[in-house]
């Protein structure tokens, strides 16, 4: 009895999610950078993060025709199929969030050499890391097909979204007490919300994640659990 | 990956909320086993199929699928080693019941075999060969028949101008609608096909497929098929058999490993058997 009667194919799928995970731990590393950058006023800093991101529109393009020409030669059922289609969804997730980096770093460019307080500095520093935290999970989640780590990133997001709204506040104070004037105080509104965007489309690698590994939906609760476990917006499950 | 309980409830949840009524059973088996002579064939199979149906059996070689589909229309009976245990019911009648009519559970429970098998006569007498045998003599009952017939099975346009030239003159696709044809001109109530595309090229097969489609409203319909993608395409509910090997006796039994619709089982089986086995990483 043979084991594998299709093993090319699988080569592919396991391309495909090596390709995605190497894609999505650059971003992983893009995200602190782009903090850096914004914290440090790093100008050539983000020209090159700026400039990188060609490369991750080509390289999500390479991937997503891979999974297309999967799907046309291979005709994938079952979980095969679900991982192809998980795997072009995902790329969006990874590619776009790499455009997030290269917003922030834009940003950084816009506010530059306008001195952001101590308050501001420690806000963005947690949500940067957060953020950084949310994509490492999801993409190990993902490449590890560990349905467990992916299903906790809902409630990772829930703290990101927290920092959002501290993020928020903390630009209010500052522009009050007259520490930033009201540019800087709309760029930075504007950087916490890639943060939080980035948060979200680790959620969403995540939820694919599980999607792979048996199938599980989003918005469909578990027959067998009460409802509280599985409304992610309410974030106190432990 | 091991199916867990939660991946099985979950089907069952997703069933609970169907919203559409209980259908109707055409057939119901009940711890079915076939045996040829002391050889157990297949074992336990428990199965529903619903009407206006198509339902689809796959599985690797041997693993009882035609054997199982040849006791809808007690076609084992032919097999003089074959012997059936458990029960079949057809609307309710028990088919291998005492004082059932073999021919007459043919006659409502067509066959169409994966070589197309038109006899060695005209198109017409091939249609009208069933119903002639039914007691049907007027030439205009008749010719409504067949014409009604060939247009169901969506070879009417094609055939028109030679009903009265040989049928093995066709096709090999048109030989197959032919046989389905010349299945429904006897106005059976389902209609098993055994691999009926398997001889055919991808123009005829889609043919075939379309045919089942439109028919399906009127019929039942169990194929039993090698490929898996049409099982995909054309049914609605798709039962896998699998093989178990008896190490002691080195004997092989195909046993039903999952029944489920169609959608379901190709996107997320409930069994580990059947996932390794459509993703082919099971030989």
């Amino acid at each position: 009895m043979t084991d594998e009667l299709r093993s090319e194919f699988h080569q592919q799928l396991d391309e495909i999610q090596r390709g995605i995970a190497s894609m999505s731990a650059g971003v992983t590393e893009l995200v602190p950078r782009a903090t850096d950058i914004l914290l440090e006023m790093d100008l050539e800093g983000a020209e090159y993060v700026i400039l990188g991101d060609d490369e991750y529109d080509g390289r999500a393009i390479e991937l997503e025709e891979l999974c297309f020409k999967v799907i046309a030669l291979q005709q994938p059922v079952a979980s095969d199929l679900r991982a192809v289609m998980s795997a072009v969804k995902i790329i969006a997730d990874v590619e776009r969030s790499a455009d997030l980096c290269v917003n922030i770093c834009k940003a950084a460019r816009r506010i530059y050499s306008h001195e952001l307080d101590a308050h501001l500095r420690g806000i963005i520093h947690k949500c940067g890391k957060q953020a950084a935290l949310l994509f490492k999970e999801a993409t190990e989640a993902y490449l590890a097909s560990d349905g467990l780590r992916a299903a906790a990133l809902h409630d990772m997001d829930a703290y990101l979204d927290d920092l959002h709204r501290q993020f928020i506040q903390v630009i209010f104070e500052s522009h009050a007490a007259g520490n930033i004037d009201l540019q800087v105080a709309v760029q930075l509104a504007v950087v916490a919300r890639f943060y939080e965007r980035i948060g979200d489309h680790a959620v969403n690698m995540g939820d694919r994640t599980r999607y792979i590994v048996d199938g599980w939906i989003p918005e469909q609760p578990y027959p067998e659990s009460d409802n509280d476990l599985t409304n992610t917006s309410s974030s106190t499950t432990t | 990956m091991e199916p867990t309980t939660e991946q099985t409830e979950h089907a069952v949840f997703a069933e609970a909320h169907d919203p559409e009524e209980p259908k109707e059973q055409v057939f119901v088996t009940d711890d079915l086993h076939v045996y040829y002579g002391d050889f157990l064939a297949v074992r336990k199979v428990d199965l529903e199929i619903a009407k206006n149906e198509i339902t689809a059996f796959i599985g690797p070689s041997g693993c009882g699928k035609s054997t199982v589909l040849r006791c809808f229309n007690r076609m084992n009976d032919l097999i003089e080693s074959a012997r059936v245990r458990g029960r079949v019911d057809y609307h309710g009648i028990d088919l291998y019941g005492s004082g059932i009519d073999a021919v007459e559970v043919r006659r409502r429970i067509g066959m169409v075999f994966q070589k197309p098998n038109p006899f060695p006569k005209s198109v017409y007498d091939n249609l009208a060969f069933g119903p002639r045998i039914s007691g049907v003599k007027k030439k205009s009952e008749l010719d409504d028949i067949v014409e009604s017939s060939l247009r169901r099975a969506a070879l009417w346009d094609e055939v028109k101008d030679r009903l009265k030239s040989s049928a093995m003159g066709m096709s090999g696709g048109q030989q197959q609608r032919l046989c389905i044809a010349r299945a429904i001109a006897v106005e059976p109530d389902v209609i098993l096909m055994d691999e009926p595309c398997s001889a055919l090229d991808p123009i005829a097969t889609g043919k075939i497929e379309e045919l089942m489609e439109e028919i399906k409203t009127e019929y039942t319909i169990i194929i039993v098929t090698h490929n898996m993608q049409q099982a995909a395409r054309v049914s609605d509910r798709t039962a896998f058999y699998s093989v178990e090997v008896n190490e002691t006796s080195d004997t092989r039994t195909g046993i039903l490993v999952e029944y489920e619709e169609t959608d379901k089982l190709f996107t997320n089986p409930n069994d580990e058997r059947t996932e390794r086995y459509v993703t082919g990483r099971f030989g």
